[in-house]
């Protein structure tokens, strides 16, 4: 593992308790200590680097869209032709085969080829880009504010309420993510979801949003929890308590601060999980609705032209392998930096 | 899975929607349609000495039921017809010939009476079913008894019987049936209608209304081991139920001798239930299956269509239309003008593509290969293969003060059927409407879109042929009868005091005898004054057939009520 060899056995190490000595004899807070550390993880960084760049390439979309492929992700091109090599080229064949990629030949235009409806796929990529973070980093969010939320009152009332919220817990982390995602969002994307006052049309991005926010409730909750069992616990919470401060304050004030690299530990490993578990959705149709671009979908759509258009489902797949690969192993750098002892893990 | 340490496994698992689901692909590319291709067929009529025997292997998405009255697909009437057979049934001939009734259970067609309400059918003596017992004329009043009893999908078809309608509605099993009269020792059976209908008769002859012995036919659905025996060529196994992994096993059936129908050619078919289309295509190249039920999809229907032609085949011999459905009862294509528009716009040489190249553009509600359609030339909107007129549908939008209009275009999760909605949401973009779209599960698209409180404005729509009669088009899609059921198959509700009248006097006679009648309708509904639907095309069947297949002689494709006649297949 690349990124615990270059935390653990830097230049300067001599085991962990000697750094941990070391770094703590300077007189350094956790903060600064764990952003030394992540600086150290040149590996992290790195993967960070890849993350910002994609996440660049996704705010760039409508740049690429409308000054050189003069498209957008939702304008079909059936019908239209190119000049590739002087020679008149269907961007879709009478059969139905979309064009290849064309790179620069007809100045950027179906840069990546067509898909079967000739939208062109450089631009779909880009804005599923867009659709992929926005969907993975709102749902990682509505999964940590929830699970905070669970995870303090469960493990600080302990007793009834943690029974309840626990059993609820237990429930839904006996069904697999993608089974339980794939049933609510195709309910959801039938009817819509209508709660009181919060009406959510079928096919709204916002459906995948809460869907992938709630099934990841669990895995994030349940350490929380344990978290907080321990903390409660702890003299400065026995202390703010003999102070007479509430449940809510010693929960949010003295509690919740504790918490808070937990929670960004977790973070980015969410938003990795989250923006698979969108492409898996709607790869299976129960995600993100056409024509809205998604990488998952557009591997589907690929499928069946696996052979005489590999780059339908490479390219998107690709994407995706390098957006979770560059959280996954950035947030495993930041776990390191903030807990090299932490044996912090979210099952999935 | 673990996520954190298993950075790995996360990308892996990534990697796998990318590279594992190639599995179910395959294939090759670029090579040249040959739509239109012969058939291969049997030249309309069936074959003489070719060989008889064998066993053949059939690769097919299934039956979606056993029970005789509850299957609807294709897939289920393949294999059905060769076990049910009714009072009438279709000639087992290729080509148009196919569409045409001839006796069996019954002796003959009978000629209506009493001013074309009246039939009177006799039952061929000593008829046996595929278990020995003997057949009689009650059997068939239990049979449709059962069918209106466990509400039958094509029940409705035999609604023009006196009382059939009433004993639907009441759920009475010992219920009479005024308009059915049967007599077993004379072996008749009358039918009285309450207005003269010639649909009944076709209706009559598919499979789902084949007889089955009373005593062996509960007033249930049924599963498919205990589907009751019937009369026809074959007899029916089902091994595995199973709709991703099943198995279904026909055999000769010892008692049928009804003469002037295909005895079957083969000893045995066994069918092989799969959903995987790909893998049933890769099964017929190499011979593993003999022929596919579905049609070569993606990669492998370019690679089919060039290196198999000599026992690949393409033709729009099944009756279909494909069109755009366009709800007149609500804004915006309550108004002529926004349904005008679509009309112009539509570019069938997008469509086509889109099919893969196996449609058919049309300018016709009625499809080729049925009584009444006679090519609508010069179309109204514009040579159907050419382009649309995207310029006269902005400036009739316009002028209508519709532009910017908000409109859904309803669609399925069925292939092709997500990429022709987005087609038809960039079209209605194009000129000049503010578009989206909604895609629903096939399995509940046509029960929504059919209901008026969905309020569906414009989406996807076909219609294959129940029977060859231009009345199972008209009378289903385009009546007020039709647009008052829910749910309805007339999805945008035309109600037209014409189309009524002239359906209801157009059904009272043979098709072919009032095919101009038909033809002057088809003319009418696509005329620019009213506009009511958006025709686009024909959608080409194919048939693939191993080597082994004698497609010279006994292809049986394509005939246009069974799609291939599984009774005339046979080997080298």
């Amino acid at each position: 593992m690349a990124t615990e060899s270059a935390t653990v056995s830097g230049p300067q190490s001599g085991g962990f308790e000697e750094v941990a000595q070391r770094e703590h004899a300077a007189g350094v807070g956790p903060w600064k200590l764990a952003m030394r550390r992540l600086r150290r993880n040149k590996v992290a960084l790195a993967f960070l680097g890849l993350f910002v760049v994609l996440v660049a390439v996704a705010l760039a979309a409508p740049l690429w869209a409308h000054n050189v492929a003069h498209t957008d992700a939702y304008q079909n091109h059936l019908t239209d032709t190119l000049k590739e090599g002087g020679k008149t080229v269907n961007v879709v064949a009478f059969n139905g085969t979309p064009v290849g990629p064309q790179w620069f030949k007809a100045g950027g235009r179906f840069f990546l080829g067509a898909d079967g409806n000739g939208r062109d796929i450089m631009v779909r990529l880009l804005y599923g880009a867009r659709i992929s973070l926005l969907i993975g980093i709102s749902a990682a969010l509505i999964t940590s504010v929830l699970a905070v939320f669970v995870g303090l009152l469960a493990g600080y009332f302990r007793g009834a309420v943690d029974t309840v919220f626990s059993r609820v817990m237990d429930v839904m982390w006996a069904f697999p993510v993608v089974i339980l995602g794939v049933a609510l969002g195709t309910a959801l994307n039938l009817g819509g979801l209508k709660i009181g006052p919060i009406n959510v049309q079928a096919g709204s991005k916002l459906i995948p949003i809460l869907i992938i926010g709630f099934v990841y409730v669990p895995y994030i909750a349940r350490p929380i929890r344990g978290q907080v069992l321990s903390l409660r616990e702890k003299e400065f919470v026995d202390a703010a308590r003999a102070q007479g401060a509430g449940s809510l304050r010693i929960m949010f004030t003295e509690i919740l601060p504790n918490l808070a690299s937990t929670i960004i530990v977790f973070l980015p490993l969410a938003v990795a999980n989250a923006i698979l578990l969108e492409a898996y959705l709607s790869f299976l149709g129960a995600g993100v609705q056409p024509p809205t671009p998604s990488w998952g979908q557009m591997i589907n759509d690929g499928i069946s032209r696996i052979t005489s258009a590999p780059h339908l489902t490479i390219v998107p797949g690709l994407m995706l392998v390098l957006t979770v690969l560059s959280l996954n192993i950035f947030g495993d750098g930041v776990r390191d930096a903030f807990d090299p002892r932490a044996k912090v893990r979210m099952e999935v | 899975m673990l996520v954190g340490t298993r950075r790995l496994g996360a990308a892996l698992v990534a990697l796998g929607l990318a590279v594992v689901v190639a599995a179910c692909g395959g294939g090759n590319s670029n090579s040249s349609n040959n739509s239109g291709s012969s058939s291969g067929g049997n030249g309309g009529t069936p074959a003489s000495g070719v060989k008889k025997g064998g066993t053949i292997k059939i690769g097919t998405v299934g039956p979606d039921s056993y029970d005789p009255v509850e299957f609807t697909t294709v897939q289920g009437n393949s294999p059905l017809q060769l076990v049910y057979k009714g009072l009438l049934t279709y000639k087992d001939v290729t080509g148009t010939s196919g569409s045409q009734l001839v006796p069996a259970v019954a002796d003959s067609v009978p000629t209506p009476t009493n001013g074309g309400k009246t039939y009177k059918f006799h039952i061929r003596p000593g008829l046996k079913y595929s278990d020995g017992e003997a057949v009689r004329a009650s059997d068939f009043e239990n049979m449709i008894k059962r069918m209106l009893y466990v509400g039958g999908p094509w029940s409705s078809f035999i609604f023009p019987v006196k009382g059939a309608e009433q004993y639907a509605g009441a759920k009475k099993k010992d219920a009479k049936i005024a308009g059915i009269k049967v007599d077993d020792k004379a072996g008749t059976i009358t039918l009285n209608l309450t207005t003269p209908d010639t649909r009944v008769l076709y209706a009559l002859a598919i499979t789902n209304y084949g007889l089955t012995p009373k005593s062996k036919s509960p007033f249930k659905i049924v599963t498919g081991s205990n589907a009751p025996p019937g009369i026809g060529p074959y007899t029916i196994k089902v091994n595995n139920p199973s709709p991703t992994n099943g198995q279904f096993t026909l055999t000769k059936n010892p008692n049928y001798n009804i003469p002037g129908l295909a005895k079957g050619n083969v000893d045995t078919i066994i069918g092989k239930v799969s959903t995987n289309v790909n893998k049933m295509t890769e099964d017929v190249i190499s011979g593993a299956l003999d022929y596919m039920t579905e049609d070569p999809v993606g990669d492998l229907l370019p690679q089919v269509q060039q290196k198999y032609k000599d026992r690949f085949f393409e033709e729009a011999g099944y009756p279909n239309t494909y069109y755009f459905y366009m709800n007149t009862t609500i804004p915006p294509f309550n108004k002529l003008a926004a349904r005008q528009a679509v009309n112009y716009a539509i570019d069938s040489r997008a469509l086509q593509r889109i099919f893969g190249g196996r449609l058919k553009p049309t300018c016709n509600f009625t499809p080729p290969n049925m009584a009444g359609y006679k090519p609508n030339t010069p179309c109204p909107w514009g040579d159907p293969n050419g382009p649309g007129n995207i310029t006269k549908a902005k400036q009739l939008i316009q002028q209508a003060g519709l532009a910017g209009s908000s409109v859904t275009v309803w669609t399925n999760t069925k292939d092709p059927r997500p990429a022709i909605g987005d087609y038809l949401r960039g079209l209605l973009n194009q000129i000049g409407f503010k578009a989206s779209i909604r895609t629903l599960n096939q399995t509940v698209y046509f029960s929504t879109i059919g209901n008026k409180k969905t309020k569906s404005q414009i989406g996807f729509t076909d219609w294959y042929q129940d029977f060859p009669h231009p009345g199972d088009f008209y009378g289903q899609l385009l009546t007020t009868a039709a647009a008052q059921g829910t749910p309805s198959n007339n999805q945008g509700f035309v109600s037209d005091p014409h189309i009524d009248q002239q359906v209801d006097q157009l059904d009272a006679k043979p098709p072919q005898q009032v095919a101009d009648g038909w033809a002057a309708l088809d003319k009418y509904v696509n005329d620019p004054q009213h506009a009511y639907v958006a025709v686009y095309g024909n959608e080409e069947q194919t048939a693939f057939y191993s080597s082994r297949m004698n497609v010279k002689q006994c292809s049986g494709y394509p005939h246009p009520t069974y799609r291939v006649d599984w009774a005339l297949l046979c080997l080298k």
